[in-house]
């Protein structure tokens, strides 16, 4: 029960793009399909839950005047490990979302959630906590690429629905990424309370 | 505290080198996959004809590859040319010139460039270019225009020989991808190098010379 409660936390009431405003660069710049959400959503959600893991059960190994230079190679382990498992079975989804990859390193929901919450509980909770924020990040991502895409490309999930004069460059565009998510924001803040 | 952060690098670099030795052959595999579909897309197209490729001719960094037909006929070759200087890095393309020059099409093998902007240069050049001639005026279509198709940018069958191989705000004849004019300049950079290195130096068959291997 507490640990379906971490879980909801990390989707709803700590969702770290709506709530926490965390990791905005990858959330900003890799939304411009719904796809592309998805896929980036589901790599770090990976990252995330194997580093919550990995660092909960080092936590008493690590001393505590090294331990970011340790929470990073454990992170940097994992992302290099996802780079090439994606690049050998998914290579379609590894070209599309490129130079992001890498750059899961220093997004700083992975080293926040490994310093604030996996550092101070048990296995257990961490995996939880790592389940729900990546359920959460994916799910921001997801909407916000849903959004970008229907109204800059006029498609979902690369399926054409809206007529060409009706697309909007701008919502593909950078500034596009900040009006949609300002704008859910404010709807999410509106139905929380 | 330098032995636990030496062991946790120990530890992960032999992790590291296991998924590395388990991925690689894959990674190797989908690699020379997409190479042989690229050059049989470049020169054959979706047709299904009997063609053999010699082997990659190796010049300043250019790899060539010769596609004969049944009749050892020449159809094309396919050039794989790197541009450095992109958006995001490395742009990789094979492109496949007939014999005189004509540009039969091409394939982007690697890329970093970004999604839904310079990564439409994948499809972006072999675009048919759509009819619709309305100019809008340039703030109001950078903002609410439709992405992607207006425009003359389709590259397949131009010779760069006839000129004008560059982006219209460079003053020459092909439309860059919208908002992605840094990567519209190194994909054509990359193309019209592959068609230098392929014909100076005397004609295609000098290059080719003895080094054909069937």
């Amino acid at each position: 029960m507490k640990n379906f409660k971490i879980i909801l936390n990390g989707i709803l009431k700590e969702n770290p793009t709506f709530v926490l405003l965390l990791g905005m660069c990858p959330t900003l710049a890799t939304t411009t399909s719904a796809i592309n959400g998805l896929g980036m959503g589901v790599a770090t959600m990976f990252v995330l839950i194997c580093s919550n893991v990995f660092i909960s059960l080092l936590k008493n190994l690590i001393p505590d005047g090294v331990r970011i230079p340790c929470y990073i190679i454990v992170i940097a382990s994992f992302v290099t490990m996802l780079q090439m498992i994606m690049q050998a079975y998914v290579p379609d989804l590894y070209k599309t979302l490129g130079i992001f990859i890498p750059l899961i390193v220093v997004n700083c929901i992975i080293l926040g959630r490994a310093e604030a919450f996996a550092a101070k509980n048990n296995v257990l909770a961490s995996l939880c906590d790592g389940v729900g924020i990546g359920i959460g990040f994916t799910l921001a991502l997801t909407l916000l690429g849903l959004v970008r895409e229907l109204l800059g490309n006029g498609s979902l999930f690369g399926m054409e629905i809206l007529p060409e004069s009706m697309r909007m460059l701008v919502f593909v565009l950078a500034p596009g990424a900040f009006i949609t998510l300002g704008l859910l924001i404010a709807i999410v803040n509106k139905i929380k309370n | 505290m330098v032995l636990v952060l030496s062991l946790i690098s120990v530890v992960a670099a032999a992790l590291l080198a296991l998924v590395n030795q388990i991925t690689s052959g894959p990674i190797e595999k989908i690699n020379a996959e997409t190479l042989a579909n690229g050059i049989k897309q470049v020169i054959v197209g979706d047709e299904e004809i009997e063609f053999t490729v010699s082997e990659p001719i190796d010049k300043d960094g250019f790899l060539f590859y010769k596609v004969y037909n049944s009749d050892s006929e020449l159809l094309g070759t396919a050039v794989k040319s790197t541009d450095g200087n992109a958006f995001g890095g490395n742009l990789v393309v094979l492109v496949g010139f007939n014999p005189d020059g004509t540009i039969l099409g091409y394939e982007v093998l690697e890329h970093a460039e970004t999604p839904g902007l310079g990564a439409l240069a994948v499809t972006w050049f072999k675009q048919a270019s759509s009819a619709s001639d309305k100019k809008q005026s340039k703030f109001v279509d950078i903002l609410f225009g439709a992405p992607g198709k207006a425009g003359n940018h389709n590259i397949v069958g131009m010779n760069p020989a006839d000129g004008g191989f560059t982006v219209t705000k460079d003053g020459g004849k092909i439309d860059a991808i919208t908002a992605s004019t840094i990567t519209s300049r190194a994909f054509l950079r990359a193309v019209e190098n592959a068609y230098k290195a392929l014909f100076t130096d005397g004609n295609v068959d000098n290059v080719s010379g003895a080094t054909v291997q069937n």
